[in-house]
């Protein structure tokens, strides 16, 4: 029996990360912590698109900070803001 | 130093031909996620300022369908990753077989995200009604755009399926599904 290739892997997870912010967000409560689950997700997702299915996993550090980097602080400005609307 | 000299030490692009593809493609992938960026950056600065407002145009949207259509890119994307490994290992044939099923699935996001549209228009809704719409038809109307240059760009190299073709044509598809699974909870998810 073959072992499965990362990519299947990380296919089946972003499957079923995908299933998960689709089920997930009635069940939550919509404030700052549901926000920040979903955004998390979004994370997971994200460098998981980046290290295997674009291949930085193998590239130098130095893209895959980069596009990491963009991956996060995309999604915690995004968090931030929305943290924020309460305080105001 | 010489032409020749300067030849024996690669490309000329030195850091950059480290990634997968043609290292051009990575100057324009860099370029588009600085952009989406700062749209995305733009989209949540706004909702803190008109909550509102944003909160008002969320909950006009449809999030089921664009959760599908999130399953439908992620799909594409492993077709897209398929293809390249399959191209690697010498298989040429099965490659284009995996880059015409990621087209066809980049095809069927365009398909919902178009009907999306249509029922949002249908109920009146357009780019002029709040700050919400104009953004969020913005965004998602440029990212539409770039996956359909993305599937084009999947075609011209499914022909004759080389190495560096395919690793140039998915690294930019992949950027494409990256940045609408960032996109997807901010526009539709978070309140």
């Amino acid at each position: 029996m073959t072992m499965p290739d990362r990519i299947d892997i990380t296919w089946i997870a972003l499957i079923g990360l995908a299933l998960a912010t689709i089920v997930l967000p009635p069940l939550m409560p919509r404030a700052m912590l549901g926000n920040a689950v979903l955004l998390a997700l979004a994370v997971i997702k994200g460098r998981r698109i980046a290290l295997d299915f674009m291949d930085l996993r193998a590239a130098p550090a130095l893209w895959r900070g980069l596009v990491s980097a963009w991956i996060l602080i995309v999604l915690l400005l995004a968090w931030l803001t929305s943290a924020v609307v309460p305080l105001i | 130093m010489s032409t020749a000299e300067c030849e024996q030490q690669g490309t000329g692009w030195g850091i950059l031909e480290d990634l997968p593809g043609d290292p051009m493609i990575w100057v324009l992938i860099f370029s588009e996620l600085a952009a989406f960026g700062l749209f995305l950056g733009a989209f949540s600065v706004a909702r803190a300022i008109h909550p509102a407002v944003f909160a008002a145009g969320q909950a006009a949207l449809d999030s089921n369908l664009a959760g599908l259509n999130t399953i439908v890119l992620v799909t594409s994307g492993w077709a897209a990753a398929r293809a390249t490994k399959a191209v690697r290992a010498g298989e040429r044939q099965v490659a284009r077989y995996w880059l015409l099923g990621g087209m066809a699935l980049g095809g069927l996001f365009i398909a919902i995200k178009l009907a999306e549209y249509a029922e949002e228009i249908g109920r009146g809704v357009g780019l002029e009604t709040s700050p919400f719409f104009t953004l969020y038809f913005l965004l998602t109307g440029f990212h539409l755009l770039h996956v359909g240059l993305g599937v084009v760009i999947l075609a011209v190299v499914c022909r004759r399926a080389r190495i560096l073709g395919v690793e140039t044509a998915t690294a930019f598809w992949h950027m494409v599904d990256l940045v609408w699974i960032v996109m997807f909870p901010i526009l539709y998810l978070v309140q």
